[in-house]
């Protein structure tokens, strides 16, 4: 078309296009601090010309749709990271309540023992003094009940852990519900020649969601997409949602289990579920076993010891500590008797010989778990505890500073900028202005030739 | 290249890096370690449960020295009263081998001796806290009784058990010398010997020669007694030594924990100031940094 109307039609695609452009910039405006939201921006070509006679006229502008920019590479850089963000978090907060438990100076169990051990000291020198004797049993009794409560306490914090993963999976549940949701409507939508792009933006957030979650991986042709943990269980695929189920099992604790009923407890690496059943499926039973050998290792010891030796009625030592090994032994550790003339701290029968209590110290310088003295393997204990949390540390802030990157790096190509859009703004304005006075002033010339045929 | 228009984010990160180092510093300068939890340092934090368990130790063994020293010490200054008596005892027996003297004036020596022979007695029977010192280790009950069908007429009923108390990682020092040692040694019984010496001058028939082999007698068993004793002026030594020795340990170890956990205040110091400024200067760049944007710029020109 040419002539005057098709001049006419030219600027009002311009105002289309125009406007089109500064709603871009008003939903960009709009969406500055939408979490997950990629800026958008007109795609505006060249209109088809048309030929008349050898001439070429240009067609004016044409609005070929609204694009969201985005990086899918980097999204699935970021789902990686943020996995593994989420794996160090969950761990180092949870070890950082074992920590307490384990402290290095003044309190806890290793000053417990080195206590006990003082006690005896002080008694080998009356060694049928009945205040020194009571004082024996006293830190004997501390120590026992130091132990029985750092087991308690590593206990209580696998059972908090185990509700963390109760909800966990509820709520990797609700995300995969939501990603299912999503892709639905990305597919109907899409299906129609729709503009798509928020759905993406929604979904991609989601699946960052899930990967603080748990570790996934994901396959994804731009519209369809399935979501997998690493080992391959399906969690959505397309318009379908794979739920999870947390269920107790026989040993005490919730057991994740796929849609497909399998047991996936130990196949699940990352996100803060990850890092929830590391600690406690491996860190705190390793801790609890090491607090068990000691406790065991010192009982059998010191009863080995006191055995040898005689109370203050004459009769040879029975044990001083209830026999407790293996597991529980740390949570039942218990003096065996409360009457202070029962300590075996005679080695020749006589009430005044101390020869026994030597034996009994000598227990501070065996091996009495994993080759080591009760003092060595509780510093072994601290030490483990201190690394874990260390090395969690490091992997987390490593992964927080990976991730800012990624953030960065998305948000260049994605993030909406003021001042872009105030100066896009300005452009699809003054251009708006233009083609309205185009158009004006093209009314005014077919006034004009109108108002030539009237006078003629 | 795009720069990221958000720059919210990285300020809440700077800020809170500079929070992180500001806590730390600060927690540092308030308890003066540098290590306040395992995870500060692993290695150290294990170390630091071995150098507090020496360290306890140490204050323990200097308590156990304290408390048997002054035991060993009254044991001591008892024998001492008992070397004196005795050497008194000993003069008295060359007086009556005097062949001048009259049977009155020897009866009177003999029971001089009698009364000596108390006195140790009551040395020998030295209680201390409740416990008879010279018992050996079956010191509930005195160690000599009078017993008329036993030579002296005092009877060891003690044993010859000796405690020893650790007093430093490895090293024990023995506390006690059974009676059986000191005074009633076989073949050199202070009782025994005193008894003889008395009852020799006693005895109107006796020879001066007779009282002087009864006198030798009893040098023998003086001599037994002096040096029987000798264990506690060794055994104070070595109590001396050893407190000595685990003051230093201490110190040593006090010096040993501060460098493995403590902290230099003068970097803590440093770091505390450090992270304010940081913290600062990101304030201060996020403020003015989010105050201008081209909008603002538009809407003030009343576009």
């Amino acid at each position: 078309m040419s002539g005057l109307t098709g001049t006419m039609w030219i600027a009002l695609n311009a105002l289309q296009a125009q406007q089109a452009g500064s709603q871009t910039t008003a939903n960009n405006i709009a969406n500055l601090n939408t979490p997950g939201y990629s800026r958008e921006r007109p795609i505006l070509v060249e209109a088809d010309p048309f030929v008349q006679g050898n001439i070429v006229y240009g067609g004016g502008v044409s609005l070929e749709g609204i694009q969201s920019l985005r990086n899918s590479l980097l999204d699935l850089q970021i789902s990686e990271e943020t996995q593994q963000q989420g794996s160090a978090q969950a761990f180092v907060s949870a070890m950082n309540q074992v920590q307490t438990l384990f402290p290095d100076d003044t309190t806890g169990i290793g000053q417990q023992i080195s206590a006990f051990f003082q006690s005896l000291n002080t008694l080998s020198t009356d060694p049928s003094n009945l205040t020194l004797r009571q004082g024996v049993l006293a830190s004997a009794q501390n120590m026992a009940t130091t132990f029985n409560n750092t087991a308690k306490q590593l206990t209580y914090v696998r059972q908090q852990l185990d509700s963390s993963v109760q909800q966990q999976v509820e709520q990797i549940n609700q995300i995969s519900q939501q990603i299912a949701t999503v892709n639905s409507k990305l597919a109907s939508v899409s299906s129609t020649g729709q503009e798509y792009g928020s759905f993406l933006d929604q979904r991609s957030e989601l699946i960052q969601q899930l990967s603080g979650l748990v570790d996934v991986s994901q396959v994804n042709d731009g519209i369809s997409l399935t979501v997998t943990t690493k080992k391959g269980v399906p969690l959505v695929v397309d318009g379908q949602a794979y739920n999870l189920a947390a269920v107790l099992g026989t040993d005490g604790v919730q057991h994740v289990y796929s849609a497909q009923d399998q047991d996936i407890t130990g196949d699940i690496s990352g996100g803060q579920l990850g890092g929830t059943l590391q600690v406690r499926d491996q860190t705190v039973p390793a801790l609890q076993n090491q607090l068990d050998s000691l406790a065991g290792g010192m009982v059998t010891a010191l009863n080995t010891a006191h055995q040898r030796g005689t109370d203050l009625y004459g009769n040879a030592g029975g044990d001083l500590f209830l026999p407790v090994t293996g597991t529980g032994a740390a949570v039942n550790m218990a003096v065996a008797f409360t009457d202070p003339k029962l300590i075996a701290a005679s080695s020749d029968g006589s009430s005044g010989s101390n020869g026994n209590l030597a034996n009994l110290s000598a227990v501070a310088n065996q091996a009495v778990s994993s080759g080591m003295t009760p003092s060595a393997a509780y510093g072994n204990m601290v030490f483990q505890v201190g690394t874990a949390i260390s090395n969690g540390t490091t992997e987390q802030s490593a992964s927080t500073a990976m991730l800012q990157q990624l953030q960065q790096q998305q948000s260049s190509v994605s993030g909406v900028s003021l001042d872009e859009e105030a100066s896009n703004l300005l452009l699809y304005q003054r251009a708006y202005q233009a083609a309205a006075q185009v158009i004006v002033t093209i009314n005014q010339m077919l006034q004009t030739a109108i108002n030539m045929g009237a006078s003629g | 290249m795009r720069i990221s228009p958000q720059i919210s984010q990285m300020v809440l990160s700077a800020l809170q890096t500079s929070d992180t180092a500001e806590q730390k510093a600060l927690l540092q300068l308030t308890t003066g370690r540098r290590v306040n939890s395992a995870s500060d340092d692993a290695a150290a934090a294990a170390q630091e449960v071995n150098i507090s368990s020496q360290m306890n130790n140490c204050d323990q063994y200097l308590r156990s020295i304290s408390s048997i020293y002054s035991e060993m010490q009254t044991a001591d200054s008892s024998l001492n009263s008992a070397v004196t008596a005795l050497q008194a005892a000993i003069n008295l027996g060359v007086a009556g081998a005097n062949g001048t003297l009259s049977q009155q004036n020897r009866i009177t020596l003999a029971q001089q001796v009698r009364n000596v022979s108390q006195q140790v007695l009551g040395v020998a029977n030295l209680s201390y806290n409740g416990t008879y010192v010279f018992a050996g280790t079956a010191d509930s009950q005195p160690p000599y009784v009078a017993d008329n069908s036993v030579p002296g007429g005092v009877r060891y009923q003690g044993n010859d058990g000796v405690n020893s108390v650790e007093i430093e990682e490895g090293q024990s020092v023995a506390v006690n010398q059974p009676g059986s040692q000191l005074f009633s040694a076989n073949g050199a019984s202070v009782f025994v010997a005193l008894n003889d010496l008395a009852t020799k001058l006693e005895d109107p028939n006796s020879s001066t020669d007779d009282i002087g082999s009864a006198v030798t007698e009893l040098r023998g068993a003086f001599n037994q007694l002096t040096s029987a004793r000798t264990f506690y002026g060794s055994s104070i030594d070595q109590l001396l030594g050893t407190q000595n020795f685990l003051n230093n340990k201490n110190v040593q170890l006090g010096q040993q924990q501060n460098s493995t956990v403590g902290v230099d205040m003068n970097v803590a110091a440093t770091n505390l100031t450090n992270a304010e400024q940081a913290r600062n200067a990101t304030v201060q760049a996020a403020a003015s940094l989010s105050s201008v944007t081209l909008m603002d710029y538009l809407s003030s020109i009343g576009h």
